[in-house]
C-alpha cells in the first residue's frame, strides 16, 4: 500500500467519521456536570439493598457481576497466551530454582536499595492486603489489591536478586492461584443456583453497612479476583524474567533470533 | 481546586508528549511511568479513587516493569547477534 493511498483512505475515513464524532462530542454533558442518572440510581440502590459503601465494587461484583466474570476469563486467557508464547521451547519444563544465561553479568546492588526493598516490601504487601479486604468499604478491591501484591513480590526481586526472588515465588502456586481464583469466581456464580436462586444472585447475608463484612457474596468474588490477579501478574513477571535467563540459550545460536 | 485541575491537565499533556518525543526506549519507560503517576493524581483530583488506584498499580508500576524486563531480555540477546542485525527503515 503506497503512502498516497493510505492518506486517501485516512481522508475518506475522517470525512465519514468526523461529523458524527463532532455531533456526539457537542452533545456530551459539560465537564464537571452533575452525576448522570445511572450513577444517581446506583447511589440510591446499593447502600440500601446491598449494604455496600464502595459503589464501584458493588457494580463490578454484584450489579454487573457477569461482566466481571467475562473479564476474569479474559485475563486468564491473556496470561495463558503470554506464558505459552514466552515459554516457547522450554515447554512444560520448569524449575523451582533460578536459571541464568551464561555470561550474563550480575549487577551489584547498593545497600540502600536492599534496605529500602526490605522495608518497603512487607509494607506494600500489607497495603495490598488492606486494599483487597476493604473492597466493599473503601476505594480499591481485588484487582487493584492483587496488582499491588504482585508488585510487592517484585520488590523482593529488586532487593534480593533473581535467585532470592525465585526462592519465595513458586511457579506451581501461581498457576493454582490464577486458575483457582477464576474458578472461585465462577463457582460464586453457580453456587446460588444450588439453592434455587439465579446465577450469581447474592444469597449470603449482607452484613453491616460500612463494616468489613458487608456485601455477602461480593467478598468471596473479590477474593477470587484478588487471587487470580495476584497469581496471574506474578506469573507474567516470572515468565518475562525467566526468559532473560534461559539456561539452554547459547547452545543453539540462531534459534533465539525470532 | 480551580487551579489544580488545569495544572494537572497541562502536566498530563506535557508528560504524554514526553512519552512520544523521547526516543530512547529505556528512558521512554520512565516517561510512561511518570505519565501514569500524573494520570493517577488527575483521577484522584477528579474524585475517581478507584480508577486512580488501578492506574497507579497498572500504569505506573506493572506496565513499566514489564517493559523494562522485556527490554532487558532484548539487550541480553543482542550481545550474540549484534553483527548480523540489519537495520530496516
Amino acid at each position: 500500500m503506497t503512502p498516497r493511498l493510505r492518506l486517501t483512505l485516512l481522508g475518506a475515513a475522517l470525512a465519514a467519521l468526523l461529523p458524527g464524532t463532532a455531533a456526539v462530542i457537542g452533545r456530551l454533558p459539560e465537564f464537571g456536570a452533575t452525576i448522570a442518572t445511572y450513577g444517581e440510581r446506583i447511589n440510591a440502590i446499593v447502600p440500601k439493598e446491598r449494604h455496600v459503601a464502595n459503589m464501584v465494587s458493588a457494580i463490578n461484583f454484584d450489579l454487573r457481576g457477569l461482566d466481571t466474570l467475562g473479564e476474569e476469563f479474559m485475563l486468564l486467557a491473556a496470561i495463558t497466551g503470554t506464558v505459552v508464547l514466552l515459554r516457547g521451547r522450554r515447554g512444560e519444563d520448569m524449575t523451582d530454582r533460578a536459571m541464568r544465561l551464561p555470561g550474563r553479568a550480575i549487577l551489584p546492588r547498593s545497600e540502600a536499595v536492599v534496605l529500602t526493598c526490605r522495608l518497603a516490601g512487607p509494607l506494600l504487601m500489607l497495603f495490598g492486603l488492606y486494599i483487597v479486604v476493604h473492597a466493599t468499604v473503601t476505594p480499591g478491591g481485588g484487582f487493584q489489591g492483587g496488582v499491588i501484591l504482585a508488585s510487592g513480590t517484585l520488590l523482593a526481586y529488586l532487593g534480593e536478586g533473581y535467585s532470592g526472588w525465585r526462592d519465595v515465588v513458586r511457579s506451581h502456586w501461581l498457576d493454582a492461584m490464577e486458575g483457582g481464583g477464576a474458578l472461585l469466581f465462577a463457582l460464586c456464580g453457580l453456587a446460588p443456583m444450588l439453592v434455587g436462586a439465579a446465577f450469581m444472585q447474592n444469597v449470603l447475608p449482607f452484613g453491616t453497612f460500612r463494616d468489613l463484612y458487608s456485601g455477602g457474596l461480593m467478598l468471596i468474588e473479590n477474593l477470587g479476583v484478588a487471587l487470580a490477579v495476584c497469581g496471574g501478574f506474578t506469573q507474567l513477571f516470572l515468565e518475562f524474567l525467566e526468559e532473560t535467563r534461559e539456561a539452554d540459550g547459547p547452545d543453539e545460536p540462531g534459534e533465539d533470533t525470532a | 481546586m480551580s487551579v489544580i485541575l488545569p495544572l494537572l491537565f497541562l502536566l498530563t499533556a506535557a508528560s504524554g508528549t514526553a512519552v512520544v518525543l523521547i526516543r530512547d526506549p529505556a528512558r521512554q519507560i520512565f516517561a510512561i511511568a511518570g505519565n501514569g503517576i500524573v494520570l493517577a493524581i488527575l483521577f484522584t483530583a477528579l474524585q475517581a479513587p478507584d480508577v486512580a488506584l488501578s492506574e497507579i498499580a497498572v500504569g505506573a508500576a506493572a506496565v513499566p516493569l514489564l517493559f523494562l524486563v522485556a527490554l532487558m531480555a532484548v539487550r541480553a540477546g543482542k550481545v550474540e547477534q549484534a553483527s548480523d542485525e540489519g537495520r530496516e527503515p
